[in-house]
């Protein structure tokens, strides 16, 4: 241990003092009520929608106050609570021995057959600790909202889904990396971002593009370097990783955040979710979300224009033909919705949304660099930032 | 029959009954034999429990030979009841509607009948005497007689009598017939007879041997009795045209408000003479000068008569709570067993009295509904069920809301008591539907079923306890486990106090050792 604590980086060790301590704290009034011979119970925050409440001010979601009791005597509850248990030993234990698990790692090592004998029948029985991943992942969350820590501070790893390329120089581990200097490929955002140093930037503007295949185009004819951005795909729904490095780019570098989606409510969701958290997992957003991200686009009024916001289209009538979808019921039914969340409530996005359930299209960024990558790169991108045609 | 009513006339009781044997259930060989072995353990538990005495009977049924129609069977049913006096004997077996009272009481079949009816077909069909064996009670004599009938002239025929010194002082009856029947069709039948009287009769020791040379005997596992039965005098509301002419003629020279004061209960003078002047009877006028139309008016009138008493009921032999769960204990040995005698109640200005009882589990088999035993004045009731009061009754209750889920183990037991049981056509299986009875065997069914239900709640709380201890308790060693690594506390010390402060939690159940749940 003490000869491969060598090789591992600093950071990484102080980190896990950091959630041995808490985790060890937080915990130990389970053991101190068995010792003192009352029924031991967790007292955690509800993952519930009605427990989901929009600070309008901070233009977040945040987890609400509302708690419930884990109690281990509480039929309901056992299983749960010997899984909760079950589950933060496991972290406490990977964290001791200097391992990085993921959540699947913690899922397998976790999972075993408990045998048992039913009374009064006396038959023999088998029960395992958890049958799906959800289940592990369910007790994850749940020690991360109990303890206040996230899964990313406990060294708990994810898949890398996010990339960065830019005319920045960053600290990972022990090494130092240029993030202008990766080839045609990019940086992987590592799933602990909170353990990156940030020691050169020089950019303007950070723009996360929700496709990585238009990520890589804009990379390859080197729209970064042109006009003086850093430039992120999340591919897709934005992981934990993504999020938190990209409010870290706007909270400690000042640099303004454009989100570039398709235009349907998915899309614009993925927006949200980089802007004021997710509903799942809002006891991460006031670490993850961006509140000052800004929705570049694609907007149902740069496809249709808008005579009440004085815009022209971007698409002449041919193009849209060619371009646009049809919506889907559930892409309908999903515009809805967003309608009624309060973080869409904005005069602004009224706009968007009445013009998507009026229209019933939607459109997918790779149009738009079908209609020509230098007309996203070089016309529509920096166009809209400079009129300042986006939405805050 | 297409006869006329003088021809009829002329015929015996006992050429009338073998000429109508279906009516006393002898209709056929399988019918006859079970008919027989059951007049023959009525007779011989009504000698004994009526007085007092422990039934001790024996029943055994012997294949002499076979003949076309069936097998030459012997039946002998020997009891330790009181025994009757032999100067009876001959009548007592051999002569049809020997009997001229009119008294009611409540026993199994009106003595006699059945016996005899057994006798005569026994006679008919095979041509073997009846032997009787008789030791009354303190009797220094065991007196045995073979008897026939004389089926013309209704009359008993003794064909042998011999005395023998009773040595042992023992006392009872043994009655041994051969009678022609067929063993293989009634053998169903008659193993279900005595099982079910074995139900009823918890205080009776049965033993029966059956042709084949099986024997299966029914020890006695409640050494307490019902009450015996009382005869009581019939109640004015409950009298019918016949039953009243005969009274009226066999007193015909007493005056016919003395008549009324002895022959009923609940009439004295006051209410005779009342009744008497409300039917424009003079009260001295001798009862045989009544006219067909005085009768009638004096029928009405006291079937109308509301101030007089309610029938009493203390003649009544009800079997009682204990007997019949010892009964239903003995047979199915079953996880709950209830029972409830009701207050005596009047149809018809009869008293009835009616008893449910309750077995549920052991070896009661699960079925798709209730296993129905029915009775009445002790009799097994086997057939027509379909049709009995009882079923209607049944079919309006919801056992859900007793908490019984079908297919359960659960029998239901139902004793109605009557001096005049108001059975449903001549087979006498099934009890018509009188509303006083039928409102009387809800409420009783209803009582049990409320007992049991507390207790199948009771039982499911507790099974349910037994189920949350468990499925919590399995999860201890993965806590304490959890705690250990955690903070290195000894994991057995964990568990013990994690095991206490579940057990603390509990109510009705406690898990004695962790090693009872979890299996490394």
């Amino acid at each position: 241990m003490t000869e491969q604590r060598e090789f591992v980086s600093k950071v990484d060790l102080k980190a896990r003092e950091r959630a041995l301590q808490i985790l060890r704290e937080r915990f130990y009034e389970v053991l101190k009520d068995v010792m003192n011979g009352k029924p031991p119970k967790l007292i955690i925050r509800k993952r519930t929608l009605s427990n989901t409440i929009y600070d309008s001010e901070r233009g977040l979601l945040l987890l609400g106050e509302a708690t419930f009791e884990r109690s281990f005597v509480d039929l309901r509850e056992a299983r749960k609570f010997m899984q909760t248990m079950l589950m933060a030993s496991m972290i406490f234990e990977a964290l001791s021995n200097g391992e990085y698990p993921t959540i699947r790692d913690l899922y397998y090592r976790g999972k075993h057959t408990i045998r048992f004998r039913k009374l009064p029948s006396k038959t023999v029985a088998e029960e395992n600790t958890w049958d799906e991943q959800s289940e592990s992942d369910s007790v994850i969350r749940d020690i991360e909202v109990h303890t206040n820590v996230l899964r990313e501070e406990m060294l708990i790893l994810s898949k890398e889904k996010g990339k960065v390329v830019g005319e920045m120089k960053i600290r990972s581990g022990d090494d130092v990396i240029d993030l202008s200097k990766m080839g045609h490929g990019a940086y992987s955002i590592e799933p602990t971002p909170d353990l990156i140093e940030f020691i050169d930037v020089d950019a303007d503007f950070v723009l996360v593009v929700e496709k990585d295949a238009v990520f890589q185009q804009l990379h390859r004819i080197g729209f970064w370097k042109k006009h003086k951005a850093i430039l992120i795909t999340s591919a897709g729904q934005p992981d934990r990783a993504t999020r938190r490095f990209v409010r870290r780019l706007n909270e400690e570098l000042g640099l303004p955040v454009y989100i570039l989606s398709d235009s349907d409510p998915y899309g614009y969701y993925i927006y949200s979710v980089f802007k004021t958290g997710s509903i799942t997992l809002s006891y991460e957003s006031e670490r993850l979300a961006t509140p000052k991200a800004r929705f570049l686009g694609v907007m149902m009024t740069d496809i249709f224009g808008s005579s009440k916001l004085g815009k022209k289209p971007y698409l002449a009538d041919e193009e849209r033909r060619n371009y646009i979808i049809k919506a889907k019921d559930r892409d309908i039914k999903r515009a809805k919705e967003l309608k009624e969340y309060p973080w869409f409530k904005s005069e602004r996005w009224q706009v968007e949304l009445d013009e998507f359930l009026n229209r019933k299209v939607k459109l997918e960024i790779e149009a738009l660099a079908s209609k020509g990558l230098r007309f996203l790169s070089d016309r529509y991108i920096p166009e809209k930032i400079q009129i300042g045609d986006w939405i805050a | 029959m297409g006869q006329g009513g003088e021809q009829f006339k002329a015929i015996s009781p006992a050429e009338f009954f073998y000429k109508n044997k279906e009516i006393a259930g002898f209709s056929n060989p399988a019918r006859a034999l079970y008919q027989t072995v059951r007049e023959l353990i009525e007779n011989s538990l009504d000698a004994t429990e009526n007085y007092g005495i422990l039934p001790t009977i024996k029943i055994s049924l012997r294949e002499l030979r076979q003949v076309e129609e069936g097998a030459h069977y012997e039946v002998v049913v020997e009891d330790n009841g009181i025994g009757i006096p032999p100067k009876y004997v001959p009548q007592a077996f051999a002569q049809l509607l020997f009997s001229s009272k009119y008294v009611l009481r409540q026993t199994r079949g009106m003595f006699g009948l059945g016996a005899k009816m057994a006798v005569l077909y026994a006679q008919i069909t095979t041509g073997y005497p009846a032997e009787v064996i008789v030791a009354p009670i303190k009797s220094k004599h065991i007196y045995s007689f073979k008897l026939k009938i004389d089926i013309r002239e209704n009359k008993p025929v003794v064909l042998s009598f011999s005395m023998t010194s009773n040595v042992s002082g023992r006392h009872g009856t043994i009655v041994r017939l051969v009678t022609l029947g067929d063993w293989s069709r009634a053998k169903q039948r008659i193993y279900e007879y005595v099982r079910r009287t074995a139900v009823i009769a918890p205080y009776a020791e049965i033993l029966f041997r059956d042709p084949e040379g099986s024997v299966v005997l029914f020890e006695r596992s409640i050494s307490k009795l019902p009450p015996p039965a009382r005869e009581v005098l019939p109640h004015p509301h409950g009298v019918d045209i016949e039953t009243l002419k005969s009274m009226l003629q066999t007193q015909s020279v007493n005056p016919v408000a003395e008549v009324l004061v002895e022959s009923f209960q609940g009439v004295g003078e006051v209410t005779a003479h009342r009744i008497l002047s409300e039917a424009g009877i003079p009260s001295e006028k001798k009862a045989g000068e009544l006219s067909d139309r005085e009768i009638e008016t004096l029928l009405r009138v006291m079937k109308n008569s509301k101030d007089i008493k309610p029938p009493r009921a203390d003649h009544l032999s009800y079997l009682g709570r204990d007997i019949i769960v010892a009964g239903l204990t003995k047979i199915f040995n079953p996880e709950y067993a209830n029972a409830i005698t009701r207050r005596p109640s009047v149809y018809e200005g009869h008293a009835f009295i009616v008893e449910a009882g309750i077995a549920y589990g052991g070896r009661v088999p699960p079925l798709e509904e209730p296993l129905v035993l029915r009775y009445a004045n002790k009799i097994p009731l086997l057939y027509d069920e379909r049709s009995d009061v009882v079923y209607k009754v049944l079919e309006r209750i919801d056992f859900k809301l007793y908490e019984v889920e079908f297919p359960a183990p659960l029998a239901i037991v139902t004793h109605i008591c009557s001096t005049k049981v108001p059975y449903k056509g001549v087979g006498k299986e099934a009890i018509a539907d009188v509303p006083e009875i039928e409102q009387e065997v809800e409420s009783a069914l209803r009582e049990v079923l409320r007992d049991l239900r507390s207790y199948l709640l009771r039982k499911k709380r507790e099974i349910e306890e037994v189920e949350k201890a468990v499925s919590i308790a399995k999860y201890i060693p993965e806590v304490s486990n959890a705690l250990h690594k955690m903070y290195g506390v000894d994991p057995k010390v964990v568990s013990q106090k994690l095991l206490e402060i579940l057990n603390s939690k509990l109510k009705t159940f406690k898990i004695d050792s962790l090693s009872d749940v979890v299996v490394e």
